[in-house]
């Protein structure tokens, strides 16, 4: 099998009007950069006409290949499924719905050649509806930025660009896509954002909504605890439990001092709330325990991250991203 | 189906407590799949002992019946025999049978032609019901719950008469009592599964008055697989939802009771509402520490799940 150094992987959902688009203008750009490339279009489960259009231009293009799903998985599964059949060296991923633009491929593509591991895109002139796609992603890329503390702008945007080893062995499901700058922020990589043409939607209509935000919220709080854990394993949850142990000595308190100051019989609640609140204490330790001991038992290691960056002994600064 | 290709079709019926006299059976189900052109392999798996059952398939196996009987330690439930039977079995096509008249034997083979190219597995129906009434409206009731809980549009759970294709077993895991929801599996995974309709078998026509527990069970069933098929990914969005209602209940609460102590001056310290608030405030953490910790297991072991199911690669 020929080496392949560029691998660009396109997720679809009932996208058939865009196929035929899609690949005609990355194959334009893609093959402007005289070096074997490959595209992976992932059908996820299209109900439309989606995998003919496309099982047509892959008899066509032997650069074309093309993924199906029995049924439809999400995005985050789509793009996984494509960068594990991708065999580039860097892994160019983009949506489906035309609204990135392909011309900016080539971008990125430099952006790793210099020494990025990852490179993200801004659409920094986003053409959505504003109060039900903007305005929640730009809170949500603040909350993110603010709790996984790396300042990326736009963590939902699909163009991203990546060192091909590197993406493979990041542990992504769900809608983990979004967080993936901040994972593999965790191995000391090397981030870089640039800005990227935004295109409105021509075809078909958007499948995401405003449901997003209470699990983005979910996700952000457990990615954040991951954070925690790989840098200050169970002194975090030990922390955590700190406030419930406060309270509880303060209702301890409470109740002491009531029982032996004022006569009368002490506050049977008072106590109690003292040993509700250490209970939960105890139990935040055990839980914080019982967590590290899985993740020293699973087989996600940042630090096999780190080993597969581009310049994993000059980098340690996680939360260095460039913006240009 | 396309002409006449001779495919092995196992046969896997697995007996447990409700069964009829097995000699008969064989003899009508062997009748039933005589003229469809394929080559059959038996396989019987005895959830526990049963000796009699036993016994009585020794005497087919000793007249020359090629059976092959896999016998359970114990009593696991239908679902582990017939995943017991699954690994046991060689065919291309899986044929499950109960091992009690529920179908028209004679309308078996029917499964088997159905089951063509495009179609991954085939389930009977019963239909229509001869059963009394009251189990009618069970069986109604529990569907609906099936329907709109789980989208599942198929009419008979209960029908043990199913034939499928063994891609099915490779990429879906089937284990422990799942195997009895593997329409529903299957069909949430994006195989083509469809229904055939066969005449009910008079002798399954009984009332059945299950005890209270049963149906309990099958309520608990349902609600183990749609936390499988929905949050096994995503355990801290079950347990997240959960924990922060009940959270957000006890932390009002207490706002509330300390606003009326501040405010009102109404005394704090000897209401057992504040207790009640408190230990909301407590469970509702609790949850949300179980579910990031069932987070966890997946994140850590999020290279062995398989999310998604690849139909073809086109290259």
């Amino acid at each position: 099998m020929d080496k392949i150094d560029l691998s660009v992987v396109v997720p679809l959902f009932n996208e058939e009007e865009s196929v035929g688009h899609l690949h005609r203008a990355i194959s334009e750009v893609m093959s402007g950069q005289e070096r074997p490339y490959e595209i992976i279009l992932v059908d996820d489960g299209s109900k439309d006409r989606t995998f003919e259009i496309a099982k047509g231009l892959a008899q066509e293009d032997p650069h074309l290949r093309v993924v199906r799903f029995r049924r439809n998985s999400g995005q985050t599964p789509a793009m996984v499924a494509g960068i594990e059949q991708a065999r580039g060296e860097i892994i160019v991923t983009m949506d489906g719905d035309l609204q990135n633009d392909p011309t900016d491929i080539p971008r990125f593509i430099d952006k790793i050649e210099e020494g990025f591991d990852i490179v993200v895109g801004w659409r920094y002139n986003r053409q959505d509806k504003l109060v039900t796609r903007v305005l929640p992603s730009v809170i949500a890329n603040w909350m993110i930025s603010k709790v996984t503390g790396v300042p990326i702008k736009d963590n939902g945007c699909s163009l991203k660009a990546y060192r091909g080893s590197l993406i493979k062995s990041i542990p992504l499901y769900s809608e983990m896509h979004r967080f993936i700058p901040a994972m593999m922020s965790l191995a000391g990589v090397k981030i870089s954002e640039i800005k990227v043409k935004h295109h409105a939607r021509k075809f078909g209509m958007s499948k995401y909504g405003l449901s997003r935000i209470y699990r983005v919220l979910l996700d952000l709080l457990f990615i954040r605890m991951v954070v925690l854990w790989c840098e200050r394993p169970i002194q975090s949850f030990t922390l955590l439990a700190g406030i419930p142990t406060i309270v509880g000595l303060g209702c301890l308190a409470y109740a002491l001092v009531e029982a032996l100051m004022i006569d009368g019989p002490a506050s049977f609640i008072m106590f109690g709330l003292a040993v509700l609140y250490t209970a939960l204490a105890v139990f935040l330790v055990a839980l914080g325990l019982l967590g590290q001991l899985i993740y020293e038992s699973g087989n996600v290691k940042t630090e096999s991250f780190a080993l597969l960056t581009a310049q994993s002994s000059v980098s340690t600064d996680a939360s260095k991203v460039v913006q240009t | 189906m396309t002409a006449k290709e001779d495919r092995l079709v196992s046969v896997i019926i697995p007996v447990t407590t409700r069964h009829s006299e097995v000699a008969d059976l064989l003899r009508e189900y062997k009748a039933g799949l005589e003229n469809t052109g394929h080559s059959y392999e038996f396989v019987y798996v005895l959830d526990s002992g049963l000796p009699r059952v036993r016994e009585s398939l020794e005497k087919l196996k000793a007249e020359g019946e090629p059976l092959k009987v896999v016998i359970l330690a114990k009593w696991f439930g239908e679902g582990t025999a017939l995943a017991a039977g699954f690994a046991n079995s060689a065919g291309d096509i899986i044929l499950t049978l109960p091992a009690f008249r529920q179908v028209q034997p004679d309308e078996i083979g029917r499964l088997l032609e159905l089951l063509a190219d495009e179609t991954d597995m085939v389930v009977a129906q019963r239909y229509p019901r001869l059963d009394p009434t009251f189990n009618r409206i069970a069986s109604k009731i529990f569907h609906a719950l099936l329907r709109t809980t789980l989208d599942f549009p198929f009419g008979d759970l209960g029908c043990g008469v199913r034939a499928f294709k063994r891609k099915i077993l490779d990429e879906l895991q089937v284990y422990g009592d799942l195997a009895v929801f593997l329409p529903l599996l299957a069909h949430q995974q994006g195989f083509k599964v469809a229904e055939c309709r066969t005449a009910q078998a008079r002798d399954d026509a009984f009332r059945r008055v299950y005890s209270p527990k049963i149906y309990l069970q099958r309520l608990l069933d349902i609600l183990t697989f749609i936390f499988l098929v929905r949050f096994t990914k995503k355990p801290l969005r079950f347990f997240g939802l959960v924990g922060t209602t009940i959270f957000a209940i006890g932390g009002i609460a207490t706002l509330w009771l300390v606003f009326e102590r501040l405010f009102l001056g109404v005394a704090l310290a000897d209401r057992p509402a504040l207790f009640l608030a408190s230990l909301m405030i407590v469970l509702g953490i609790q949850m949300l520490a179980v579910g990031l910790i069932g987070e966890l297991i997946i994140f850590t072991h999020a290279k062995d799940i398989k999310e998604y199911n690849i139909a073809e690669i086109i290259e």
